[in-house]
Parts: C-alpha cells; sequence; structure tokens
C-alpha cells in the first residue's frame, strides 16, 4: 500500500521533531531566557546600584577609560542603558593574561568609576549557549544548532500539513485526557504562535547563514573578510598607530552630531583605535534597541580632529536591509516591555510545543507496546531522555542562580563555577531517572525545579540586600520583576508536578487509556 | 488594552460560532444560523479592525510584530480559559473591549 502525502509528512514530522527535540528545547527555553539578558546580569550582581545615566556620561566614560587602560590600543564602551544601568567597556591590554588580551569592567553610569561585583557570566551564559552550546568549539556547536534548525523548520511545515484540523480545533484543549490532552496542547503551543515558531526558526537560521551557507558571501567578497565584516557587521577597519602622540578629540560634539545624524537616534557603543596616537580613530554606534534592522548605523571620526570621515548603515542595500530585520525580529532587541512581554510568551509556547511534541511520541509508543506486551529500549531511552532534557533543564537553570548566590565572591574561576555547576546539576537529571520509575522521576525533577526557583526570592532576603522588601520599596523594577518572575515560574512547574502526580494516582501505570484518534491516524481519515 | 481586546474578543466570537465551543460555554449544541452568522461577523470584523490599536502605538514595522504577538497572546489566554473556565472566558470577551475603550479614551 502506497502511503499518501499526509501519512507521509506526519511520518516526516514525527521523525525531524523527535530527532532533534531535546537540542531545541534547551535552545528554545534558553533562547526565551536570553530576551531577559541584561535583566538577569544585572539580577546577578546584586552589589550594583540601579541608577539613571548622567547627562553627559560620554566624556566621563572617556575620561575613566583613558585612566583604566592608558597604554591600550582600542577601547570600546558600552553605554548604560534603562535596561541595563552600567556602562559596559572592555579595552584591549597587551599585559593582559587571556589569549585574545581583553580585559573588561562596569563603570557606574553617572561618574564613571569601577564598579566592583561578583564574577558572573550572567545572562550572556544563555545567550551564548543558545547557539554556542558549552564545553566544545563555537564552530561545532553552531552548526549542531544550525543543523537542528533546519529540522525544525521541516517539521513545522510538516506539522501544518500534517495537522488536518487546524481550523476546526484552533481553540480546542482538552485537560485531562491522557494522549489527546498532548496532542491538543501540542497543536494550540504550535498554531497559535505559529507567526513566531516560523518566523524565530527561519530568522535563527539567518543569523547563523554566514557559517552555513558562506558561498555566495565568499564569490562576493572573494575572499576578503575583513571587508565582508565591514560591510556587515559595521566594524571599522584596523588602524595601525602611527607612533607620534596627540590629544583625543572632545566627544561631547562627535555624539550631538550623530543624534543629529540619526534623527534623535542614541549612542549604543563609542569604539576608540589608537587613542592618544596621531592616527586615533573614535566610532559611534547607534543603540540597536531602536530600531527593527540590526544592521548596525555608526559614524566613524579621526580621533584629533573629530572630521567625519564614513558612515555606514544609513542607507542599506536591500539584501542587506533584509538580513538585518531577520537579525533583528531574532533577537528582538528593539522591543519594548510589552513586545517583549509577547517574545517571553511565545517563546515559552514555543518550548511546550517541543516538549509536548517529545512526550506525545513516548506516550503514543509506549501505548503501543503495551498493546504488544514489551516495551522496547528505544522507547525507554526516549522516556528516560525526555525527563532529563525537560524536566532536568529547569532544575539546572535554577542552580545556576543558586551557585551565583553561594558561591564565594571572590573565589578563583568563580563566573566558571556557575556553569560547571549548572551542567553538574543537568547531569545528575539524567542520571536520577535510572533509579526511579518514570513517572517519580517527573514528579520530582519538577517538584525540585519548582522549589529552587520558588525558593531564590527566599534566598535573597536571606544573603542580598536586594530582596523584594527592598527592590519593591525602591522603585527597582528589574530586580523586583525578576523575583516575582521566579515565583511565577516556580508555581507554574509545581502546577505541572501536582498534576503529573494525580494523573498517576487515577490511573496508575498507563497514562492514557481513554485513546483518541492518534495524529498519524487523524491524517489517514 | 485595546490591541489585546479586540483580537480576544474576535476569538471568542468565532469559537461561539463553532458547535463544539458553543457547548462549552452556553450548555447546547444547536446554533441559530442567524446567531452563527452574526457571531461570524462580529468576529471577523473585530479581527480586521485589531491590527489599528497596534499600528497606532508602534508603526507599521514594530506595529505589525505587536499585532502577531497580540493575536497569539489572545488566543493563548481563551483557548486556556476555554478548557478550564469557560464562562469566564466568554465574559471577558465583553469586559477587555469595554475596559480598553475606557482606558483609551
Amino acid at each position: 500500500m502506497k502511503p499518501g502525502f499526509r501519512q507521509s509528512m506526519a511520518w516526516l514530522h514525527t521523525w525531524s521533531g523527535l530527532l532533534v527535540g531535546w537540542v531545541l528545547f534547551a535552545v528554545f527555553l534558553t533562547g526565551t531566557a536570553a530576551y531577559l539578558r541584561p535583566e538577569i546580569s544585572l539580577w546577578m550582581r546584586p552589589e550594583l546600584e540601579v541608577t539613571r545615566p548622567g547627562p553627559d556620561i560620554a566624556p566621563r566614560l572617556m575620561e575613566a577609560m583613558a585612566r583604566i587602560a592608558p597604554g591600550s590600543q582600542s577601547w570600546t564602551i558600552g553605554m548604560p542603558t534603562a535596561r541595563d544601568p552600567v556602562a559596559r567597556v572592555f579595552w584591549r591590554d597587551p599585559q593582559a593574561p587571556n589569549r585574545r588580551g581583553f580585559r573588561d569592567a562596569a563603570l557606574h553610569p553617572v561618574t564613571g568609576e569601577v564598579l566592583t561585583a561578583r564574577a558572573t557570566r550572567g545572562g550572556e551564559f544563555f545567550y551564548r549557549f543558545h547557539f554556542d552550546l558549552h564545553y566544545m568549539s563555537p564552530i561545532v556547536a553552531r552548526w549542531i544548532v544550525s543543523v537542528c534548525a533546519m529540522f525544525m523548520l521541516v517539521a513545522i511545515i510538516s506539522g501544518i500539513v500534517t495537522h488536518r484540523r487546524i481550523f476546526a480545533d484552533f481553540f480546542t484543549f482538552r485537560p485531562g485526557k491522557g494522549q489527546r490532552s498532548w496532542l491538543d496542547g501540542h497543536a494550540v503551543a504550535a498554531v497559535l504562535a505559529l507567526p513566531y515558531h516560523l518566523m524565530i526558526t527561519y530568522t535563527g537560521l539567518v543569523t547563523l547563514m554566514f557559517l552555513t551557507m558562506p558561498w555566495g558571501a565568499q564569490l562576493a567578497y572573494k575572499g576578503d573578510r575583513a571587508a565582508m565584516n565591514a560591510d556587515i557587521f559595521g566594524n571599522a577597519p584596523v588602524t595601525r598607530p602611527a607612533g607620534r602622540p596627540a590629544p583625543l578629540v572632545e566627544i561631547g560634539p562627535l555624539v550631538e552630531e550623530a543624534a543629529r545624524r540619526w534623527e534623535g537616534g542614541s549612542v549604543g557603543r563609542i569604539a576608540v583605535q589608537n587613542p592618544g596616537d596621531a592616527r586615533a580613530t573614535i566610532q559611534l554606534v547607534r543603540q540597536d534597541s531602536e530600531r527593527i534592522s540590526f544592521n548596525p548605523q555608526s559614524l566613524l571620526f579621526d580621533g584629533t580632529t573629530g572630521v567625519l570621515i564614513s558612515a555606514t548603515g544609513e542607507a542599506a542595500l536591500p539584501a542587506a536591509e533584509t538580513r538585518g530585520v531577520m537579525y533583528g525580529l531574532h533577537v528582538g532587541r528593539f522591543a519594548g516591555p510589552l513586545l517583549r512581554g509577547l517574545f517571553l510568551l511565545s517563546g515559552l509556547a514555543g518550548s511546550v510545543m517541543v516538549a509536548t511534541g517529545c512526550v506525545l511520541w513516548a506516550v503514543r509508543t509506549r501505548q503501543q507496546a503495551e498493546k504488544r506486551g514489551r516495551v522496547g529500549f528505544g522507547t525507554r531511552l526516549v522516556e528516560h531522555l525526555n525527563i532529563a532534557a525537560i524536566a532536568g533543564l529547569p532544575v539546572a537553570m535554577a542552580t545556576f542562580f543558586w551557585a551565583n548566590r553561594l558561591l564565594p565572591a571572590q573565589m578563583e574561576g568563580r563566573a566558571e563555577w556557575e556553569i560547571h555547576l549548572f551542567f553538574a546539576a543537568w547531569g545528575l537529571c539524567l542520571l536520577h531517572p535510572l533509579l526511579r520509575s518514570g513517572r517519580r522521576a517527573w514528579v520530582e525533577q519538577l517538584g525540585l525545579g519548582a522549589l529552587l526557583f520558588a525558593l531564590l526570592p527566599l534566598l535573597n532576603f536571606a544573603i542580598t540586600r536586594r530582596h523584594l522588601g527592598v527592590t519593591l520599596a525602591e522603585g527597582d523594577w528589574i530586580r523586583a520583576g525578576f523575583d516575582l518572575g521566579l515565583l511565577a515560574l516556580g508555581a507554574a512547574l509545581g502546577a505541572v508536578a501536582l498534576l503529573v502526580a494525580q494523573h498517576g494516582r487515577t490511573r496508575p501505570g498507563t497514562r492514557c487509556r481513554a485513546a483518541a484518534p492518534l495524529a498519524t491516524a487523524e491524517a489517514a481519515e | 488594552m485595546l490591541g489585546l481586546a479586540l483580537p480576544y474578543a474576535g476569538f471568542t466570537a468565532l469559537c461561539l460560532a463553532m458547535e463544539r465551543h458553543h457547548e462549552q460555554v452556553l450548555g447546547r449544541r444547536q446554533i441559530p444560523p442567524g446567531l452563527r452568522l452574526v457571531l461570524r461577523l462580529a468576529g471577523w470584523l473585530l479581527l480586521l479592525t485589531s491590527p489599528l490599536p497596534c499600528l497606532a502605538l508602534a508603526g507599521w514595522g514594530g506595529g505589525s510584530v505587536l499585532w502577531c504577538g497580540m493575536l497569539t497572546a489572545a488566543a493563548l489566554l481563551l483557548t486556556l480559559l476555554l478548557a478550564y473556565v469557560p464562562r469566564l472566558a466568554a465574559g471577558l470577551a465583553l469586559v477587555l473591549p469595554t475596559l480598553g475603550l475606557l482606558l483609551a479614551s
């Protein structure tokens, strides 16, 4: 019998989704967390005060850099914003121990003084993890993530074809009915946030396209990577110092010039090359939260005379602008609080979609296997990995936050240890289901995640000065909101744990006696 | 607010025009044909007007992204409420737009 189109699509959907589901879940969830990158970073450095940036902050920061990095060839200053209220600076130090010689610091947004805070990767870790993974070369990791994203795109498209009753089941979610509910949940999370899923998967591929499909760009630039990077990322070309000292020009007028050219736009980053040298340059890059497109607008000035050398990004070519908009949509940095909330919601819907898809496979296969009277190794393996990947990741993320609070502030290699503990917790979650039966492992890991998240705000009361009592009173909405978000997350995980536990009590053993038609059977109708 | 209220009300009207959900909320499976037509028309009309507040708030580029997000949020909210508290789901379709109009004016 020849299978129909829908059935072959159902097959494709099942396997393209299952094979990469666990990686995708991790990428989705940590990517969702990455929308809150500055907020997480701030929360993880409770030492930092939240102060509004001062009016003439740019000159202050330039003076500070001249003080702390006198012999450096290049400085980069990330301007403070409302979301990330400290200036983040880094510079090249010829004497620095690490391989590329970069050092970094956080500066006070009014006075420009160096701030000291505990060493942590903060929200940066989730952002990096979601395309660079960890403990491996970023290039390999990006290939893995790219391939998974391509599978994801295939799974989405074949899923749309397979789902015969998109409109009839548009609002349908029937809880407490075993497999039927998993299928409903999977479809609802997928269909209702479909614009987001398609957008985020496709644009995610676009962000890595120069890695996975480099041929067009290689041909156009004839292998000149420096010229390509200058065009795409707006990096100023590297210039050699002249060796003659010359004072840097005042930064204030340059910032005003930028605001005029960008019609009121503000400077997000200042990059200085060869400060104090006759061949100094100053590049001003526009704040990336002001436009959807991620094509950076920047102005390059002569560092001693203040004459404008070149401007990029003002009239981007259509192809570059298309990529810029896609990149911008993916990272969502243009989004205000409301839209960021919607991105978060959709990201969570995506995580739920992937998770329910994986669970659905396991539930369905176990049911078929029990009819045959024998549960195979493959089914048990998938069930096991589902628990570790889906319930284990929140436990690991919460552990990361706990490590941030509990590791001693002066510890050597502190930032790395936070990450090691993240993976250690995840590893334990991978071993734990070996000792417990499936459902108990689910309930215990979900419950543990719930406790860890919900107790974090309480831990703040015990050991930091930035607990809810203070942050709410002071109007520190970033930290207060994050604490409340942790509580909500803990409550949600707890509710899921309770549901799973209850469901187990009413119907021990299998989860879904009252079997409803399967996705494939539906397709066959 | 109105950006969420309009698609929510629109989706609710459309979903009340479907037998399964009509039964969930109002307890009867039969929908009078006239009522069904009115619900459908109202639903589509509300959905068609729903981009307007988003576009007014955030312009063409940001507004269209915002609108997609609002559609998703409204539909997710409706689906979840419908599953657990169907009466509230329908009631909210009246309350939200009223609130939205009050806040907007």
